[in-house]
């Protein structure tokens, strides 16, 4: 009897109150198989179990709150704890540094890793957080990621009704591979760069 | 491509045009190693493809309806219905649930469901009337 099964038993039984709670604390960084849920999600609606814009509507929501509650607890519990470790064993000028990143490269991140690369989803919620990244910025970049994301698994889950284990295999496998080649590239790229004749050696 | 076009790079300069240093062969291997976690995870997405391309059917699991087993198969619901002894009407139970109130392993349920997807399934599955035969005929 594992986890999955009792997810989806329950989104079976008691419908979006429970895809709802599912949804919302996975987002804060509880790592249940969400994935297959809101593919199964689709499957219900394509088999009349559940109404499809209400799931949508329902799904959007929570993972949107759940971020929100990850970034939070983040930026005003976690950033208080690290600042009084810089004061005591310094470092503030890295944390500077990690901040300036996460400015300037933190939108695009989010959002794909709204709906692509899933299972980065809660680790960027802490990070921004903790880096400070303007709250309404990360809401302007999470909010249309969770709804793409929503969306495309929900029509998933209904175009290939019929095989919902499938369908959730191959997502979470090709978000794994998409980081994977994402960072392979910036590796690969950096050896060329090594190797490039005249290249820097840095 | 660009994996190769690098180590030709690498062994070009192992032989002998500029020292590696630590830092460059440690992102020598964080490359191989990353790239061969790619190549693991595509052949893992490909797998349930060419799975679900030569076997139509994903395993019954404790957390479907009979409505959703008789949707991934294709069968009629009436069928699994029968083959569980219960009315022809909709029944939002999980298996697990159904298996609990019938007393049986879930193991048990999946075997008559697919027995009785079989039976379903047959090119010319057996008629509830007898066969009508016109050479027979009194």
């Amino acid at each position: 009897m594992s986890l999955t099964d009792q997810l989806l038993e329950a989104v079976l039984l008691y419908g979006l109150p429970v895809l709802f709670g599912v949804i919302l604390i996975a987002s804060v960084g509880v790592p249940f198989p969400i994935s297959l849920t809101l593919v199964a999600a689709g499957s219900f609606v394509k088999q009349g179990e559940m109404k499809l814009v209400p799931v949508i509507i329902a799904a959007s929501i929570a993972a949107i709150l759940g971020d929100q509650i990850g970034y939070g607890l983040s930026r005003w519990g976690g950033r208080s704890l690290v600042d009084r470790i810089t004061r005591r064993l310094g470092g503030a000028a890295k944390i500077r540094r990690a901040e300036a990143v996460s400015k300037k490269w933190g939108g695009p991140g989010i959002f794909f890793s709204r709906w692509l690369v899933t299972a980065l989803g809660p680790w960027l919620n802490f990070t921004s957080g903790m880096a400070r990244y303007p709250w309404r910025r990360f809401i302007v970049w999470d909010a249309p990621g969770q709804v793409l994301w929503v969306v495309l698994y929900v029509t998933l889950g209904y175009v290939f009704s019929d095989r919902v284990q499938y369908i959730a295999e191959i997502l979470g496998n090709l978000g794994w591979a998409i980081l994977a080649l994402m960072v392979a590239t910036i590796f690969g790229w950096k050896l060329i760069r090594y190797f490039r004749p005249g290249g820097s050696v840095a | 491509m660009t994996a190769y076009w690098v180590l030709m790079r690498m062994s070009r300069q192992l032989h002998g045009m500029k020292k590696i240093t630590w830092r460059q062969s440690v992102v020598a291997v964080a490359f191989l190693v990353s790239l061969s976690l790619a190549i693991f995870f595509v052949v893992r997405a490909v797998r349930p493809m060419i799975y679900w391309h030569y076997h139509q059917d994903e395993p019954i699991r404790g957390w479907m309806t009979l409505g959703y087993v008789a949707h991934s198969y294709h069968v009629p619901p009436h069928v699994l219905h029968q083959a569980l002894g219960l009315p022809d009407q909709p029944d939002r139970r999980p298996l697990r649930e159904i298996a609990k109130a019938q007393n049986r392993s879930i193991e048990e349920i999946r075997n008559l469901l697919l027995e009785a997807i079989v039976q379903a399934r047959r090119p010319y599955p057996a008629s509830p009337s007898p066969p009508i035969n016109p050479g027979a005929s009194p």
